[in-house]
């Protein structure tokens, strides 16, 4: 009967389409995570902090001052010492400036850790923009070695013309951080 | 009272985790919590081993003069706390006001009437029109003028909620300008770090209190003097009435969530990652809140007790911490370093490894 | 157009004659275990969502008596632990009645059962498009189940079984370290294989085995119903089980997807969670729309009021359930223009909500009402859908829900919706197909009495949730301050109310089984004008070997 075989075809068709959907699910569903990560990095989003080469506006022509906060934070799984130098610093808006972290490696063996990072208000990170940071790479402190960590830092001007944030008067920039994969417990 | 006797054991551990002149401010804290099992587990490696300068001074300045004690309140029944109503707790801060009325005043209405106007509308066609009342049943399958009113109206009802709901939004976000004081809040499996980075690092970790008989050996048990069973912890947060405070909020482990409901205040304390968020509270007094995300076991045992004191005995606490009033000229001087010269430790350059290749996808 | 039936004239005449060549029943270990029929299929689903429905909501008993008054009373004893781990058994209660009852309770009744039952029937189709494909979606949710059933006895992380909450959130879900929670993960990977591969079932079988003439909009609203769920399986399940994969790769394989240790973020996983939770939620519900819309009808004696708005308002509801997912997550630290955009984008589903619910209601009016069972639990869901679709509408305020996320508030919400919305549907189908299905009539009085038992047992169990949410009780906790003793302990006997409701639910079907009258074709008369009427009771075992011709 010719109209089953049309039917079982149609059928198939349909089915198939159906599992086109599914997999292309699946594969958004796998590829939000590098996807998330662009996204934020790119919009800011989650106050994901921007990279750039160098500032703006050098020494902060526009006069405003923003106070910024350092917090910092270790996982338990590192035996790490690391805080900021200064709890907080204020900066003319555009302005490039330099804040140092203090860590120490307690424990008897050399360790590497990788720190993740974010601003608050997290409307702020898409204007709170890293030229060098310690946190773009992973750092590894030998026995005790106790160094200071940079990051040089401005704030986009375009801040001051957002209307959800521009009023903002303090940011803080947090840090945690974490043991590279193979010394985690 | 009991409260008394709480207090005076309190004192006394407080004076013995300072007489060991190696201890941080953090000690007596810890030695409170060492015997639950995840007391060790709490992250205060910075403090016990690079503590700020100015921490430093201010602990010896307290151990020198021990007497002083601090007078905590004793909570009032039914308020900063749950009163076995049916309605929200009374709020102590203007956006929690604000929220309040939206809901009582607006939201609660609206929802009544319409889900009374629903109820109404089914009874009546339960009563008029069954199989006795109304034999015959008529054909009509349409009513354009009908459709559009109820699609119309529910836009224009939603519509009257979502402006001051949007207002709402906006004014908790709205941080007001001026002096604040900072919290750093963190969440671990079981119990609340808090920090206090401009006071002199002030820093201890709060834990549930137990009831008597149960706590462990050695450990202060809860008197009604500390708050209601569950609520009650060791270790209250202190906060200055009529002074914005800014909440920074994370967690070591797993998710938790910070939350105290006279405040209108609930927010995720997220592992790798800073939340914001502050409150403002005009009265005194003693409210408790408790973790509101999953966290574990003990998810239901670490609850939050906030204290909000006047702005003059919030100094006093925190003097009595060892810790200092931003103001104060304790050292705090010492930490600056010149940038630009002083390299007394090496800094890292930042070429080793990009952080692409630690990223993983 | 808005005729959803055919005349039921055409196929009187017509039906003996399925029975000579049409009728003949494989034997009973190929009927039942390797079954093709889109009916015995239907009938394993509900068989397997009443077992389930049984073990879940014993479970909830469990939770009443624990939480009936405050401390813990019962946890050490049930667990044979002390400390942590009997604390641990009660993340393990509520997990196992979350995962029970969404994924083999709710969603194996309405779709699996009354989906494979009456789709086929009512668009005149002699059985499903791919009916071995059917076969292994059931079969496969089986050792789902008993995946999940087993991981209660296998270690967590603190004690036995899977604690994290039936949102499997990072980096509770990650840390674990015990097999139950890769077992509770798996077992969801294979109910979402088996919910894909029925979804992919109902969609060809109904775009393209639709009786001649059945254009999609004269299909009735239960197959529209199961058509837009259908699509929302289809988009939500892959993106769920790319999420707990990924999990699970974190768990065993050492990703950090979701761990800020490796430049993961546990939010992540939340954002992945809730994109495929809200359209579960309306995947539960979609369905009993369908079914009470049909059951309005049939008992109003009156078409469906503004059918095409009820059909697309479905679509609306599937549409706008993909955009507002963040509402579950306004406390993990959104900004302020996130928090607006999924506070409006989530009001927005009232519109149609209300659409549907004036529609009924309308559908009503001017009709000439039997209140027997099926009508009973029909009025029922409309009015308690409705006070859990208004507290909906007051948790969809972001600057609201930071009071009440994650407290009782929500919990009162969400079974107002499901266990007073859903689970209604499901009795409201059951009773109306009842005679349908089996081919014996239940007993009116016993199922009367089972829903206002049932309605009153509800109502006393969850009601009381709103005010113990308001007063600030967290979800998920075993224990409260003393103030919540009271509405706790009234929750409880709401509780028994409802089981001895659920008690007359059984003996009522035991006797219908055994000695219920036998039911007519269409037992309920002139309203009830949709295609499985026109059929025998039970159905012959293949039906529409001729094609019906829909006018």
């Amino acid at each position: 009967m010719t109209d089953d075989v049309t039917l079982k075809r149609k059928n198939l068709r349909s089915a198939g389409m159906a599992a086109l959907l599914v997999a292309g699910m699946v594969a958004l569903g796998f590829a939000s995570a590098p996807l998330y990560r662009i996204f934020c990095q790119v919009t800011g989003f989650a106050g994901t902090t921007q990279r750039a080469e160098a500032a703006v506006i050098e020494d902060g022509v526009i006069g405003r001052q923003i106070t910024i906060r350092f917090d910092s934070n270790v996982s338990r799984d590192l035996p790490w010492a690391f805080r900021p130098e200064r709890n907080t610093e204020t900066v003319a808006i555009g302005a490039r400036d330099i804040a140092f972290y203090e860590a120490e490696n307690l424990s008897g063996r050399a360790i590497t850790g990788t720190a993740s990072f974010n601003v608050t208000p997290l409307e702020a990170g898409a204007y709170f923009t890293k030229i060098e940071c310690f946190c773009f790479t992973q750092q590894t402190l030998q026995p005790g070695e106790h160094v200071r960590m940079p990051v040089t830092y401005f704030v986009d001007p375009a801040i001051l013309d957002d209307p959800d944030i521009g009023d903002v008067e303090q940011i803080t920039l947090s840090y945690t951080f974490y043991p590279v994969d193979d010394e985690a417990s | 009272m009991n409260g008394d006797k709480m207090r005076i054991l309190k004192t006394a551990m407080l004076a013995a985790g300072l007489a060991l002149a190696s201890f941080s401010v953090t000690s007596p804290a810890e030695a409170a919590a060492a015997p639950a099992p995840q007391a060790e587990l709490a992250p205060a490696p910075e403090a016990e081993l690079a503590p700020a300068p100015g921490a430093e001074s201010a602990t010896q300045d307290a151990a020198a003069a021990p007497a002083e004690e601090f007078e905590y309140a004793v909570p009032v029944e039914g308020v900063g706390m749950p009163d076995g109503g049916i309605d929200l707790p009374d709020q102590v801060t203007e956006v929690g006001r604000q929220a309040l009325w939206f809901h009582d005043a607006l939201l609660m209405p609206i929802i009544t009437v319409i889900s009374l106007f629903v109820l109404a509308l089914l009874l009546w066609v339960m009563a008029r029109f069954n199989r006795r009342s109304n034999p015959e049943p008529s054909k009509t399958t349409h009513n354009t003028t009908l459709e559009v009113i109820w699609t119309l109206v529910p836009v224009l009802i939603l519509v009257a909620i979502a402006v001051p709901s949007i207002n709402l939004l906006a004014n908790q976000y709205d941080l007001p300008e001026g002096e604040s004081v900072t919290v750093k809040v963190t969440g671990n499996q079981w119990n609340w770090l808090y920090e206090y980075p401009d006071h002199g690092n002030i820093s201890f970790v709060s834990n549930m209190l137990e009831e008597e008989g149960e706590q462990a050996e050695g450990q202060p048990f809860r008197t009604d003097a500390d708050g209601p069973r569950l609520l009650a912890a060791d270790r209250r947060l202190v906060i200055p009435a009529g002074t914005t405070v800014r909440f920074q909020i994370t967690a070591s482990d797993v998710l938790h969530s910070f939350a105290v409901p006279a405040f209108w205040l609930k927010m995720d304390a997220v592992p790798g990652r800073l939340n914001e968020t502050w409150v403002r509270v005009d009265e005194p007094g003693v409210y408790f809140g408790q973790c509101s995300e999953l966290c574990g076991a003990r998810h239901a045992y670490m609850p939050i007790a906030v204290e909000v004191v006047t702005p003059e005995r919030f100094a006093q606490w925190v003097r009595i911490q060892g810790g200092s009033m931003p103001g104060d000229d304790t050292g705090d001087e010492a930490l600056e370093v010149d940038i630009e010269g002083a390299e007394d430790a090496p800094t890292v350059e930042g070429e080793v490894v990009d952080q692409a290749a630690v990223d993983n996808s | 157009m808005t005729d959803t039936a055919a005349t039921p004239a055409h196929f009187e005449a017509h039906h003996d004659e399925t029975h000579d060549e049409a009728d003949h029943r494989p034997g009973f270990f190929v009927r039942w275990f390797m079954s093709t029929n889109h009916k015995d299929i239907g009938t394993l689903y509900l068989l397997f969502a009443i077992i389930a429905g049984i073990i879940g909501g014993a479970i909830s008993g469990m939770m009443r008596m624990e939480l009936a008054e405050p401390g813990i009373q019962y946890l050490q004893a049930w667990s044979g632990q002390e400390g942590d781990a009997a604390k641990h058994m009660w993340n393990t209660l509520i997990t196992a009645h979350g995962l029970i009852m969404v994924f083999f309770m709710v969603m194996p009744a309405m779709i699996g059962g009354f989906g494979n039952w009456f789709v086929p029937l009512m668009i005149g189709a002699p059985d499903m498009a791919f009916p071995r494909m059917n076969n292994i979606s059931f079969w496969l949710l089986v050792p789902a189940f008993l995946l999940l059933m087993g991981s209660t006895q296998v270690m967590g992380s603190t004690g036995l079984g899977s604690g994290t909450g039936w949102t499997v959130y990072a980096p509770l879900s990650t840390q674990a370290s015990g097999p139950a929670t890769d077992m509770a993960i798996f077992s969801l990977h294979l109910a979402g294989a088996s919910s894909i591969l029925g979804a992919v079932n109902f969609i060809t079988t109904i775009f393209n085995m639709r009786a001649p003439g059945m254009t999609l909009h004269k299909m009735p609203l239960f197959v529209w119903s199961v058509l837009v769920t259908a699509f929302l399986l289809l988009l939500a399940l892959p993106v769920l089980a790319a999420a707990i994969t990924m999990l699970l790769t974190d768990r065993n394989f050492n990703t950090t997807f979701f761990d800020a240790a490796g430049g993961g973020d546990p939010i992540l996983y939340q954002h992945l969670f809730w994109f495929f939770g809200h359209p579960e939620v309306y995947i539960m519900i979609l369905p009993g729309f369908g079914m009470v819309s049909q059951v309005v009808a049939t008992f109003s004696k009156k078409p469906v009021f503004g059918y095409l708005g009820m059909a697309y308002a479905m679509v609306a509801i599937g549409v706008v359930g993909f955009v507002v997912w963040a509402h579950h997550m306004f406390t993990v630290g959104l900004s302020l223009n996130m928090k607006l955009y999924f506070t409006a984008a989530t009001m927005v589903i009232a519109v149609p909500t209300g659409i549907k619910i004036f529609s009924w209601i309308a559908t009503m009016w001017g009709g000439s009402m039997t209140l027997k069972t099926p009508m009973l639990w029909a009025l029922g869901f409309i009015f308690m859908f409705t006070v859990g679709g208004v507290t909906g509408v007051v948790l969809a305020n972001g600057g609201f829900d930071d009071i009440v996320h994650d407290t009782y508030y929500v919990v009162a919400h969400f079974h107002y919706v499901l266990s007073l919305g859903a689970v209604f549907g499901i009795f409201c189908g059951w009773y109306y197909w009842f005679g349908k299905m089996s081919g014996k009539m239940y007993n009116e009085f016993l199922g009367q009495v089972h829903f206002w038992l049932f309605f009153i047992g509800v109502n006393v169990l969850f009601f009381p949730m709103h005010f113990l949410g308001l007063d600030s009780m967290p979800r998920r906790y075993p224990d409260y301050p003393d103030a919540h003793a009271y509405w706790n302990e009234i929750a409880t006997y709401g509780y028994w109310i409802m089981a001895a409701g659920m008690a007359v639910f059984f003996v009522n079907m035991l006797w219908s089984l055994i000695a219920g009258k036998k039911a007519a074709d269409n037992y309920w008369g002139e309203g009830a004008t949709t295609l499985e009427w026109t059929l025998s009771s039970p159905p012959p075992y293949h039906q529409f070997n001729r094609l019906p011709k829909i006018d």
